[in-house]
């Protein structure tokens, strides 16, 4: 008889404790704020966006995207176009490129594969990991006290009174900035390949060359690939080693007959030196619309590159 | 009527009973020795003395001495820790992909030191092939997966028959010779072990060293690689660890069973306790420390 | 001893458990051999093949002795289950049987050579015969439902044995005409072997019995005493 009104009663306290929502003070006050957080980062960003938008609207409205793209430098507000800084930026993109990618990626496959892993390795590692959160005006100065001094040497100075101050040594000085990143990257997506791989490969026979060229690559290359889209993305929207090796804010040539070797050797701009300078020019139109209209050129570059990079890595990352 | 007088009566009426000999011939034989019957002794194709194993200062493996013959399934059975891996990787000189590793004694294959300083260890994984715990193909396609491994080796036959040949031998050629070119991911654990199987003897190895190789699968998949391992008997010398004990007890003709000796220093050796006759080490094995192992009193 | 499924599995084991079968059946057409041999040997006072009846009792012996240890050793590796393991149990007691009916023919024999043959009038011998024909009968249709895995053959085998204890006891009946006409120690002697040819009928419908179980899961007794 006890235990039954006791049976009973444990039912209707459970009952009563599992209808009804508590009602929390608390935590919707809490969510309200981070939700409040959230969208003050969004408006801060919208507006920002909006801002440059509305400055930019007005020079494509007029002359169109495509003339914008395609006109080169001038003076004159109707007229100046940033193709000669978009040359000039994929020149620079380029050569970070061709001279950071086979040095980064090759130190890293020798540092994830062959080095042995001690103490004077793991000093590297972290040293290298270091440069890549030194500020990039660090490396403006570096390029200004020896690439560009290096590049008038061995002769590629330039025409006139270049002096080495060209996209060859700012490239240079690009892929320096870069290369800590490409290795990283690259020691990330190697890293990332499962030694389970590398195993069957030596289990079969293979030499450690044989493994790394035939399982290790290709299953790190998405990943490499990845880095490597994002870094370029970096070195095309970097200003500050550019500002300091002196980028010219004229025009890219030396002239119009000039060869092709003296094209590249000689002045040349990129476009967030373009941006930078367009800011502060006083001259009408510049400031408010022409500035704005390349900004958006840049950042539609940087998107494109990121949005390439995702793509890609989901692609990649499905075949597994 | 007497029993006589019955036993008469029924006798005309019966057919005549099988005697002995006819009794004897009704049953059938298969028409070879029965297993039991100890196979005659291979030739000696592994002969280890004195080896122990160093991981930098730690010592793996101490003083082992085994012979493995021909055309036998040789299990290593023993506790976590006891060192039958690391044994066995001292097969195929796995062991030197590890840095701090260093083999002492000697390990001949066919009369061969393996560790010599003329012995080319790439050589020496052709020849003796591996399967690992965990299936572990290529990210590649099934034909590929078989084929990298004699293309590397400089073979110019005739790949595509010698892909089919390793499946078959594989136990999995059926089932998959409609898909070669898919991915080898596209297959459940235990085809994917077999492929690696495949694999392995894609380079015409004539012996196979098997890390727990049905630990990762379900029972079935188990079994299976079981059927498998005692028809491939015939052309390769096996050696497999295992910490299942029925597996061994199963599928191997020569058990050899490891534990863990700890010094008092606290350090943790792997040795050998005794190898011998399947048969012999499950139903009366010479140590007691087999027996309590055995007998599941000691894990 | 398995239903086969869509798949074979454990050839190995089925291979093993074959051959474990075929040998118990071999030892059984052995036995029955000598069976056959000393029932003439008695009938025909052939001293000589009571004497390889003797011999042939060791080569007996040997391999019961190996075929219980095979039995062993496969249960220790095998880890058999359900029918696998009924049968293997099964067949180290059928061993036993099949060992002790070894033992009984060839103490017939001994009997046989102890008093240098027997002295039989021809109803004695008579009944002798058949007898021994009957009783190394049933011991043959024992082994012959282990070939066959036949769990219902005990119902011919217990009619038989009946007849095999019959006739025993007509014999038994004579036995006192025969000492008699033959001296004490003869008729002895043949009681005796009377009473070890009835117990080999016993051993055979054991056999039969432990094949029911095998293929059953139960002696043929179990489920009549449960009701």
């Amino acid at each position: 008889m006890a235990t039954r009104a006791a049976s009973v009663s444990a039912t209707d306290v459970v009952r009563q404790n599992l209808r009804g929502k508590k009602f929390s003070f608390g935590g919707i006050v809490f969510e309200a704020f981070l939700l409040l957080m959230l969208l003050t980062a969004l408006a801060i960003l919208v507006t920002l966006i909006a801002d440059i938008v509305a400055g930019a609207l007005p020079v494509f409205r007029e002359r169109g995207v495509v003339d914008f793209v395609t006109s080169p430098l001038s003076l004159a507000g109707d007229t100046a176009g940033v193709s000669t800084a978009i040359l000039g930026s994929v020149s620079l993109t380029a050569i970070v490129a061709l001279v950071s990618f086979p040095i980064g990626i090759g130190a890293a496959i020798y540092l994830e594969e062959y080095a042995s892993d001690n103490r004077v390795t793991r000093f590297i590692g972290t040293n290298i990991r270091n440069l890549a959160g030194v500020p990039s005006i660090v490396y403006g100065l570096l390029g200004l006290a020896v690439i560009v001094e290096l590049v008038d040497v061995i002769g590629l100075g330039g025409p006139g009174t270049t002096n080495g101050r060209n996209v060859v040594a700012a490239g240079l000085t690009m892929a320096i900035l870069v290369l800590p990143i490409v290795i990283i990257t690259a020691t990330e997506a190697l890293r990332a390949v499962p030694s389970s791989i590398r195993e069957a490969g030596f289990g079969v026979g293979a030499t450690r060359w044989e493994v790394i060229r035939h399982h290790v690559l290709p299953s790190a290359a998405p990943g490499i690939l990845t880095g490597t889209i994002l870094t370029l993305a970096r070195a095309f929207g970097e200003t500050a080693p550019l500002l300091l090796i002196g980028v010219a804010t004229g025009f890219f040539s030396a002239g119009a007959g000039a060869s092709f070797f003296d094209q590249l050797t000689g002045k040349y701009t990129a476009l967030p030196v373009v941006v930078f300078s367009w800011s502060r020019q006083p001259t009408e139109g510049f400031q408010d619309n022409l500035a704005p209209a390349a900004i958006i050129v840049l950042l539609v570059v940087l998107f494109t590159a990121n949005a390439a990079a995702v793509l890609l890595r989901n692609r990649y990352e499905r075949k597994w | 009527m007497t029993a006589s007088e019955r036993t008469d009566e029924a006798e005309a009426a019966t057919p005549p009973v099988d005697d002995g000999a006819r009794l004897a011939r009704r049953v059938e034989l298969p028409d070879r020795a029965p297993p039991h019957q100890a196979a005659p002794v291979g030739e000696l194709v592994f002969d280890v003395r004195d080896l122990s194993v160093f991981y930098g200062d730690f010592q793996a493996v101490r003083d082992v001495a085994l012979p493995i013959r021909q055309n036998q399934i040789t299990a290593f059975i023993g506790p976590s820790g006891c060192g039958k891996s690391t044994v066995l990787r001292c097969f195929n000189r796995m062991n030197d992909l590890i840095e701090t590793a260093r083999v002492r004694g000697s390990v001949r294959y066919h009369g061969v030191d393996l560790y010599g300083a003329d012995v080319d260890p790439v050589e020496v994984r052709r020849r003796i092939g591996m399967v690992f715990q965990k299936p572990n193909p290529f990210p590649k396609s099934i034909y590929d997966n078989i084929a990298f491994g004699p293309k590397i080796a400089g073979y110019r036959g005739n790949m595509d028959g010698l892909v089919e040949e390793s499946l078959r031998r594989a136990a999995l050629w059926d089932e998959v010779k409609d898909k070669l070119k898919q991915s080898a991911f596209a297959l459940s654990g235990g085809q994917q072990q077999r492929l690696c199987i495949a694999r392995a003897i894609a380079t015409s190895p004539d012996v196979v060293l098997m890390d727990e190789p049905a630990s990762a699968l379900d029972p079935i998949a188990t079994l299976r690689i079981e059927e498998l391992m005692y028809e491939l008997k015939k052309d390769y010398t096996i050696i497999i660890v295992t910490h299942n004990m029925q597996q061994a007890a199963r599928v191997s003709d020569r058990t050899a069973f490891f534990t863990v000796d700890v010094r008092d220093n606290g350090q943790r050796t792997g040795v050998l306790v005794e190898f011998d006759d399947t048969g012999k080490i499950f139903t009366n094995p010479g140590e007691q420390q087999t027996e309590d192992y055995i007998t599941g009193r000691f894990g | 001893m398995t239903t086969p499924h869509h798949e074979e599995l454990r050839h190995r084991f089925d291979e093993d458990l074959h051959s474990i079968r075929m040998d118990t059946v071999r030892l059984g057409g052995l036995i029955l051999e000598n069976a056959r041999r000393v029932s003439e040997a008695m009938l025909e006072n052939d001293l000589d093949l009571g004497q390889q009846v003797l011999a042939a009792d060791a080569e007996v012996d040997k391999l019961a002795a190996e075929l219980e240890r095979h039995a062993f050793e496969t249960m220790a590796l095998q880890q058999p289950m359900a029918g696998d393991l009924r049968f293997l149990v099964a067949i180290t007691r059928m061993v036993y049987e099949l060992e002790r009916t070894g033992d009984l023919v060839a103490n017939c024999a001994k009997a046989h050579a102890h008093g240098d043959g027997f002295a039989l009038s021809p109803r004695a011998r008579g009944l002798l015969a058949k007898a021994a024909k009957a009783s190394s009968d049933v011991f043959a249709k024992g082994i012959e439902a282990l070939a066959d895995m036949n769990p219902d053959a005990g119902a011919e085998l217990d009619r038989y044995d009946d007849t095999v204890d019959d006739l025993v006891s007509e014999f038994y009946t004579l036995l006192p005409t025969e000492s008699e006409g033959s001296g004490l120690e003869n008729a002895i002697s043949l009681s005796r072997v009377a009473r070890y040819l009835e117990r080999i009928a016993d051993h055979g419908v054991n056999v039969g019995q432990h094949v029911h179980y095998i293929v059953r899961g139960e002696f043929p007794g179990d489920a009549r005493a449960a009701d």
